[in-house]
């Protein structure tokens, strides 16, 4: 079996060695993608969506159909974890609990995130709101954001994080980010543009074709890190208390 | 002259941060290799940006401020957060009662953590 296996991989390396040699050079400049595609946003770009972060406007803008789905794939991560682990009360006395019950809360862990915590909060706001200027966006800004209140978990104890973010709460982000973003692009919809063509919000938000694009962009970008960083706060608390939310680290 | 204080400080931040691995690579047991991880990192990390910090300033601008201010915040937060982080491993260690070294062999009874233990009192809020 592990013979045959072997043979396998081997002819379908084979075959993949055969197709690269199709592929254009790295880098090469005279490549397909290097030639219509990229000239075309580097160009363009600016111009259409007044966003200098070419990555963002790629991401957010012209290829926005592409990254609603991925901020999907997230909230279906966090649907699957609740399926799998979440568990009622009544479910839960079937069952015998062996896990670590940390009821303490340490003085040093205590001060320490005092001071983080708020700085890492203002960071990932800025990262998400700066992603039009420099390297950051949703995705970023949501994991730090999401990271913040997994060391108050971690320093305190879930409870004390439940009692300030409550699970129902943290749902209704995971839900409500990724229906911002579909809400914006159905906006546009209703507004004659395509799905997710940010020119349609001109006349809502009362700018110019351009900046209702540069707009659209942090919408859906802000979209993004509302689902993202509950979908992390999400996933601690039922991985965290093998989905009790009772106890846990 | 100022190059001389920023190669001193950087060459003192790589020795720190070579004894750190050898340390982390020699140490015999838990609580000791996260002790020389925990206190070499940080130190060899805050001597190295301080030379940075040096070597920007040395033809001062506003750029120039800007960039030693955030390189200043990374020696802040690392500062702040490396011990702490050394001190959660070593307690989570502690509470799950990783053996420590000692001179003495363990007795052959089975007895894994030889201290007596400890419980804090503490620990509620």
């Amino acid at each position: 079996m592990k013979r045959l296996t072997l043979v396998i991989l081997a002819i379908c390396a084979l075959i993949m060695l055969a197709a690269a040699v199709d592929l254009p050079n790295w880098a090469d400049p005279s490549s397909p993608a290097s030639t219509h595609l990229s000239p075309d946003f580097l160009e363009q770009g600016y111009g259409e969506t007044a966003t200098p972060n070419i990555v963002t406007v790629v991401l957010a803008d012209y290829r926005s159909y592409d990254t609603m789905f991925e901020a999907v794939v997230v909230f279906a991560a966090a649907l699957i974890v609740l399926v799998v682990l979440r568990r009622t009360p009544r479910q839960r006395s079937k069952m015998v609990q062996h896990r670590p019950v940390r009821e303490g809360r340490d003085t040093v862990l205590r001060g320490a995130a005092q001071l983080i915590i708020p700085v890492m909060q203002i960071f990932a706001l800025y990262v998400v709101g700066h992603g039009h200027y420099s390297p950051g966006g949703g995705f970023q800004g949501g994991v730090i954001f999401g990271a913040s209140f997994i060391l108050l978990a971690l320093c305190y104890n879930l409870q004390f994080t439940i009692d300030r973010f409550k699970e129902q709460a943290v749902l209704f982000c995971v839900a409500g980010g990724v229906l911002l973003y579909a809400g914006v692009g159905a906006i546009c919809l209703a507004m004659g543009w395509n799905f997710l063509g940010y020119a349609g919000l001109a006349g809502i938000l009362g700018v110019s074709e351009v900046m209702a694009r540069s707009h659209g962009i942090l919408l859906v970008e802000v979209g993004v890190g509302i689902t993202v960083f509950s979908v992390m706060m999400s996933l601690y608390y039922d991985l965290a208390s093998g989905g009790d939310l009772d106890e846990g680290l | 002259m100022l190059n001389a204080v920023v190669i001193f400080l950087m060459v003192s931040g790589f020795m720190l941060f070579f004894a750190t691995t050898v340390g982390l690579l020699r140490f015999p047991d838990f609580y000791t290799r996260v002790h020389a991880a925990g206190k070499g990192d940080t130190l060899s990390t805050a001597l190295l940006l301080a030379g940075l910090i040096i070597y920007y300033l040395q033809d001062f601008s506003g750029e120039a401020l800007l960039t030693a201010v955030k390189l200043s915040l990374i020696v802040f937060f690392v500062f702040l957060a490396s011990p702490t982080a050394t001190h959660a491993i070593i307690d989570a260690g502690y509470e799950a009662k990783v053996p420590y070294w000692t001179k003495r062999k363990p007795s052959a009874d089975g007895e894994p953590y030889p201290g007596p233990e400890r419980r804090r009192e503490d620990r509620q809020i």
